[in-house]
């Protein structure tokens, strides 16, 4: 993979030397020196905004040289120019998962060859004017072509459609976009639906067909679980007819605290009947597992999660989560940047592609499969 | 500044100087501090695009930093935070601040978000919509055939024999008030249908307003954000600092309430006036003379408040109050009012500034104002704002809020990672009070 | 000094003392130090000997808290030297200062309210072993400070904050005496002190006098420093004029050392006649200050009002302009009632300029323009807007005739020297044509020059038909501007005389006389100024 073909060293032109870091500085650098001279003269006032621009310059080489690298390799200066940039905007860049989407993204560049990824999401996550912005400096920056996990179904749609009056394409990733679809070229992403229902079938199996179930949702409003939510329910009734939902309109909020308070009270509320519950996102099975374990239900009541952290997989270590639906964000990464690519190379490239669900049971979990989606890949420099 | 004289090096203490300097050195002093505190933003501005300018050029392709299409984009960017900055330029020259400008901004636009989807004009004429119509009439229709298949349900059973008397009994009378309610349903439905047509032929004449409203409603609320802080500040004497605070989060649940905790999406297609949706767009449709309405109202509203600040009587009773309170009060200007109307004209521009979030977003986000009231200060102060009060200017501030767009900017241009942004912005905002520090202390010297 | 010939004698021509004459205790030697192109002080020198009291007297800015800054350490001098006790003397701080014998007791008292007695005297220079406190070796040294006072009663656990003025300076002096003071400087000691806290001051003086120690004294009150000081220095404009023996020289002389010139050119005479009633205030209250007080005045007159500070001078005047709610009382301008808002006063024609000229007196990052015109802008406005035009020339017009010298109108007020300042904050209550003055502490702070401008004209200002209300601590200026004065004393007017029928010594026993005082005289408006003279003093 990390093999990059040599015959790419000797660059034509210099021009994209720039995108390598450690020769852009010195020129930058060099430049500025003169210039904060003779700022110092005309007036001391400035002396801190000249220091904080020294600071952005020093900052700058070296964020870059972690960071703007073609994927070729680390020890990229002898590559051939990138023959094709592509910014992938995922809706925050802190969260394990999207640092998986970057690891897939840079393997998928490695593969190809000639790709630069610009990584690049909001400051913030749920900062859509932030995310906003960032399409549309990318689109001013004339990449090839623009990955993006829109943080709103609906605020995306315009700055998305500009990329295309930039002829610009754009492959979205995880969560969808409204609009017309012919705005975007492909949509990578978990079939939720489908995530849903092999929670369903993990619980129902589990439970032998018969028991009283809760569904914790996560938020009004997310399009994501909400699929995953109808997943679950739907193909309960159809699969299973004699598992009896206890509850199914209680929202369990967006944080781990949130979710606690809320599966403490359903718990209580329900102790003698309850067999089982699913809760449908990652912070939420948080929450869940640690109300199970302080109502000392751990175990003894059936609990599907959906996403993995470290403390659900050593839950389901201990017996006390029985399932955890998994995505394939290394995949998501991975296949936006080749359908990006196919794209460009004037291929024809599926509309929607899915990257797969997986349940992890404690009896498949220690499979190479299993432990690699448990524990995805992350993005090192 | 050391422009004249030599030999006044910065070795010597800065200590007080001046009755012998006043006459003689102070007019072209004057003039340099002048100059500098309004070309000072501007000089930032420059420095960070000519920095960002080269840096971009150099990484090939000739670089695109310097281009039409980026000024573009930097303009719609800068737009929201600059107009709400322009209010909160009048707020802390006035020697306030308004923490809560963020969420009520965001609250601005989640009111006109849902007014749009309620489609608000209808509902104040006739105190419905053709939706929540629609979804009645749908609902009892529903019912209805609900109510249908109970019924033949019911009378298959009771057909057939061998049925205990109790349960049927009890199916009889079940079939007796399913029929009672489907009467009831049979006499009501009309009368919704009617309803829902009624409310479509209004929605004809009156839908169109919606806009109209809404936009002038989300100013209003604006307005009324800020009035509520100017009249709490100044009629319990507490500090802005704290009162906004608090109004802050009172701001983020009044938009969470209204948006029932969700985001407000009213339709693109049917809902969102065409000239909304362009307000803020660089696509070229959109464009007047290079740049989208909402740029160009922006710079509008800039001019006009910078004609207040200079000429009014208003602005010199904002500036007194804002350098020396006990000052205005002693020269008989009504403290109070005055501090009132200060909140109040920021909460317009944060009411307008909501209209931008709109038009940028399409949806009504009801925390996508948290932390937006850093940014906007933000842009006052590196606009040579002075947090103390008494001091700031329309375009400094203008200039203070591009830095920030084209700070952001630039990193994403330039591939920066986030981490290094968030160090630069912090450094410039550092530089920024920095600065005001320094002519403060020169001016107390004095 | 070291010369025994009683008269005064410029010192700066004095040789430092060095061997055949008993060398004095402290030395000032020809000290020089300059802020800026500033020269705060010039060559000045200053000797104090063991066991006497020396009265360092001059005008503010003349140099007084410079030289005193130098002695302390808080400056250190460009040129010039120093000796204490006759050894070389350069404290780099003022920590160090006090090490060395020097010690300082300001005005405004520094101590930390919360502490015991006992800590604030020895706070920063705690005994102490292994990092402990030692108390007992602290109580000792506590102790034998107080007594060197005279004050073993005062409890060293007492928390300064539930002490009396009085005493808390007590504590101040105290805290320099254990470090083996050999020179306290009193920086305007007495001024928050009432009259029985101010003689028990002067035998505490005294008595550390006799132990040896020589003392500064720094006070504007003439008759106070006869009482405690054996001898004189005057400084004015950063130059020593003159120092010797207090015994033989006048009052008069004294003042005219200080200002650099006579009597009548530092008052200038304008004549101006009295008219009818303009202002008649009926017992004005607030709480706590000030009380039931009841004056008239008349065009054309400048009316005093004398007394200590925290006498409420300054709340009366605040209270007469509406800045504070009144309990009761009211305020008749020209016969008719008026509103009790600043607005409301300044409609009426009343017109105040703060003692507190850098906060509230003038907005200091303003423009002198937006200064002078802020209380009646609406004279050059038009529906809400400004002419600038019109403010500007209003403005060039108030500057020239009240002298303010600055680079241009746009000047930043905060920029102006402290006379210059004080001209714009007047200018700003003519421009607003107000009738009657309320003239707070005007002459504080700033140069004699200025003063002199500014006596001549209120009494122009008085000629032209407006009403004066002049208050001061300064009784020399009380006596010689006005047409009568009015003493205070804990928030009453105890006594309205002819500026003629007052001496300053009546005026101080009044002032510091507290309840017991003379309230019998006219508490009422007093007569015109051709009354009979009052009875009591002659």
């Amino acid at each position: 993979m990390r093999s990059t073909p040599i015959k790419y060293s000797r660059t034509p032109s210099t021009s994209l030397s720039g995108a390598a870091a450690p020769r852009s500085s010195t020129p930058v650098r060099g430049r500025s020196r003169p210039q904060s001279q003779c700022w110092r003269k005309t007036s001391l006032r400035f002396l801190p905004l000249v220091l904080a621009c020294c600071c952005l310059l020093a900052a700058g080489c070296g964020g870059k040289t972690e960071d703007g690298t073609t994927a070729g390799s680390p020890g990229a200066t002898g590559d051939g120019p990138a023959k094709y940039t592509f910014a992938v905007i995922p809706k925050g860049t802190t969260h394990e998962f999207w640092k998986s989407v970057h690891a897939g993204a840079v393997n998928a560049a490695m593969e190809i060859g000639g790709v630069e990824i610009l990584w690049k999401g909001p400051l913030l996550e749920n900062d859509r004017e932030g995310q906003i912005n960032v399409v549309q400096d990318f689109i001013t920056r004339q990449v090839n072509g623009i990955i993006l996990a829109p943080l709103d179904s609906q605020a995306l749609v315009d700055y998305v459609a500009e990329a295309g009056d930039a002829n610009i394409p754009v492959v979205i990733f995880d969560s969808g976009l409204e609009g017309p679809p012919e705005n975007f070229v492909s949509y990578v992403a978990t079939e939720n639906y489908n995530g849903g229902a092999l929670a369903a079938r993990r619980m129902g199996e589990k439970l032998g067909g018969k028991g009283d179930v809760v569904l914790l949702r996560y938020n009004p409003g997310s399009e994501s679980t909400g699929q995953r939510e109808a997943g679950f329910l739907e193909t309960l009734q159809k699969e299973f007819p004699e598992v009896n939902i206890l509850s199914s309109d209680e929202y369990a909020g967006t944080t781990p605290e949130s979710s606690l308070d809320k599966a403490t009270q359903v718990l209580n509320r329900h102790r003698e009947e309850i067999d089982g519950i699913f809760a449908v996102c990652e912070p939420n099975a948080t929450g869940v597992l640690q109300a199970l374990r302080e109502n000392e239900l751990a175990g003894k009541v059936v609990f599907v999660a959906f996403d993995p952290n470290t403390d659900l997989t050593s839950g389901m270590e201990q017996g006390h989560v029985h399932g955890i639906v998994l995505q394939d964000p290394v995949a998501m990464g991975y296949e936006a940047v080749y359908a990006l690519h196919r794209h460009l190379q004037g291929e024809e490239v599926k509309r929607r592609i899915p990257t797969g669900e997986y349940v992890a049971t404690p009896e498949n979990m220690n499979t190479p499969e299993m432990q690699q989606l448990l524990h995805p890949e992350q993005f090192q420099k | 500044m050391t422009d004249s004289p030599a030999p006044s090096s910065p070795k010597q203490q800065p200590a007080p100087s001046v009755p012998a300097r006043g006459p003689a050195e102070g007019g072209p002093r004057r003039h340099w501090s002048l100059l500098g505190s309004v070309v000072g933003p501007f000089l930032a501005l420059i420095a960070v695009v000519g920095l960002f300018g080269a840096a971009d050029s150099m990484q090939g392709e000739g670089g695109t930093f310097l281009t039409v299409r980026n000024l573009q984009a930097l303009s719609v960017q800068t737009a929201p935070v600059a107009v709400a900055a322009l209010g909160m330029t009048v707020i802390i020259i006035a020697g306030g601040i308004d923490l809560s400008a963020g969420t009520a901004m965001a609250l601005c636009a989640t009111v006109l978000a849902w007014s749009l989807k309620e489609d608000v004009a209808l509902v104040i004429r006739t105190g419905g919509n053709v939706q929540s119509a629609a979804v009645d009439v749908k609902e009892a229709e529903d019912r209805l055939t609900e109510i249908d298949r109970n019924l033949s349900a019911a009378d298959r059973q009771l057909e057939s024999s061998g049925l205990p008397a109790p349960r049927r009994e009890r199916l009889q009378n079940r079939r007796t008030s399913l029929q009672k309610e489907q009467q009831e349903l049979q006499t009501a439905l009309p009368v919704l249908q009617q309803r829902l047509s009624s409310m479509e032929q209004q929605s004809a004449t009156w839908t169109r307003f919606t806009p109209a409203v809404a936009v002038v409603l989300a100013v209003a609320t604006g307005c009324l954000c800020g009035l509520l802080n100017g009249v709490i500040i100044s009629a319990l004497q507490v500090v802005p600092f704290i009162v906004t605070l608090g109004t802050m989060t009172f701001y983020l649940g009044l938009a969470k309430m209204l948006a029932e905790e969700t985001t407000v999406r009213p339709d693109r297609a049917t809902q969102v006036p065409d000239w909304l949706t362009d307000f803020l767009s660089i696509r070229s449709h959109a464009q007047i003379g290079g740049f989208p309405l909402g740029v160009w109202l922006a710079i509008l509203l800039a001019l006009l408040l910078a004609v207040v600040l200079r000429y009014s009587v208003f602005s010199r009773h904002v500036f007194a109050l804002g350098s020396s309170e006990a000052t205005a009060r002693l020269c008989g200007i009504n403290v109070a009012r005055n501090k009132a109307a200060v909140y109040a004209l920021g909460g317009l521009f944060i009411g307008i500034g909501g209209l931008y979030q709109f038009a940028r977003l399409s949806v009504g986000e009801p925390t996508a104002g948290i932390g937006l009231e850093l940014r906007v200060i933000a842009a006052v102060v590196i606009g040579g704002g002075s947090l103390s009060g008494g001091r700031g200017s329309v375009p400094g501030t203008l200039a203070g809020a591009a830095v920030m767009a084209v700070i952001a900017s630039g990193c994403t241009q330039l591939g920066l990672r986030n981490p290094v942004q968030d160090i630069v912005l912090g450094d410039i905002i550092v530089a920024a009070v920095t600065v005001d520090q320094i002519r403060q202390r020169r001016l107390a010297a004095g | 000094m070291t010369s025994p010939s009683p008269a005064a004698k410029t010192s700066a021509g004095g040789q430092p003392a060095t061997g055949q004459e008993p060398a004095a205790l402290l030395d000032m030697y020809r000290i020089t130090k300059r802020f800026g192109a500033t020269v705060a002080l010039d060559e000045v020198s200053l000797q104090v000997d063991e066991g006497s009291v020396l009265a360092l007297i001059g005008e503010n800015g003349a140099g007084k808290s410079t030289l005193m800054k130098v002695l302390s350490g808080a400056h250190q001098p460009d040129s010039g030297s120093m000796r204490l006790d006759g050894q070389p003397y350069a404290p780099a701080g003022p920590h160090e200062a006090r090490l060395a014998g020097a010690g300082m007791i300001y005005q405004e008292l520094n101590l930390a309210p919360d502490l015991s007695v006992e800590d604030n005297i020895m706070l920063g220079q705690e005994q102490s072993r292994w990092g402990l406190l030692s108390r007992r070796a602290q109580r000792q040294a506590v102790t034998a400070a107080l007594d060197q006072l005279g004050h073993r009663d005062l409890r060293p656990a007492a928390i300064v904050r539930t002490l009396p003025v009085g005493l808390q300076q007590l504590v101040e002096i105290a805290r320099s005496l254990v470090n083996q003071a050999r020179v306290l400087v009193f920086d305007e000691p007495t001024s928050s002190l009432t009259r029985h806290d101010t003689l028990h001051l002067f035998e505490v003086i005294r008595r550390l006098r006799d132990q040896g120690l020589g003392i500064i004294y720094i006070s504007h009150y003439l008759e106070e420093i006869r009482e405690v000081c054996d001898r004189y220095a005057v400084l004015r404009d950063g130059r020593s004029v003159g120092s010797g023996s207090l015994s033989g020289v006048s009052e008069e002389q004294l003042v005219s050392l200080m200002v650099g010139r006579s009597i009548d050119e530092l008052f200038p005479q304008v004549p101006h006649e009295p008219g009818e009633v303009l202002l008649r205030v009926s017992s004005l209250t607030r709480r706590p200050l000030p009380t039931d007080v009841s004056f008239e005045v008349r065009r054309g007159e400048i009316f005093g009002i004398a007394g200590l500070v925290g006498a409420g001078r300054t709340e009366l005047l605040r209270a007469l302009f509406g800045l504070d709610a009144v309990e009761r009382g009211t305020v008749e301008v020209a016969g008719q009632p008026t509103a009790a808002s600043p607005a409301a006063r300044i409609r009426a024609g009343l017109g105040f300029v703060s003692e507190d000229r850098k906060s509230e007196g003038l907005a200091l990052t303003r423009s002198i323009a937006d200064n002078l015109t802020l209380s009646r802008l609406s004279a050059c406005s038009r529906l809400g807007f400004l002419s600038l035009n019109r403010q500007r020339q209003a403005v060039d017009h108030w500057m020239q005739r009240m002298q303010v010298r600055a680079a241009g109108q746009s000047q930043p007020v905060g920029e102006l020297s402290g006379g210059n300042q004080q001209k714009v904050a007047i200018a700003r209550v003519l421009y607003q044509h107000a009738s009657i003055l309320l003239l707070d502490e005007p002459t504080r702070g700033i140069d004699v020059g200025t003063k002199a401008e500014i006596y001549r004209l209120m009494g122009e200002l008085a000629r032209d038909g407006h009403a004066v209300i002049f208050v001061s601590s300064y009784l020399t200026e009380l006596l010689a501007v006005c047409d009568r004065i009015a003493v205070m004393s804990r928030g009453r007017l105890r006594a309205v005389r002819n500026a003629a029928d007052w001496t300053s010594e009546d005026i101080m026993s009044i002032a510091v006389a507290g309840d017991e005082g003379t309230a019998d005289e006219g508490t009422n408006a007093g007569p015109p100024p051709a009354s009979p003279a009052p009875t009591g003093h002659p």
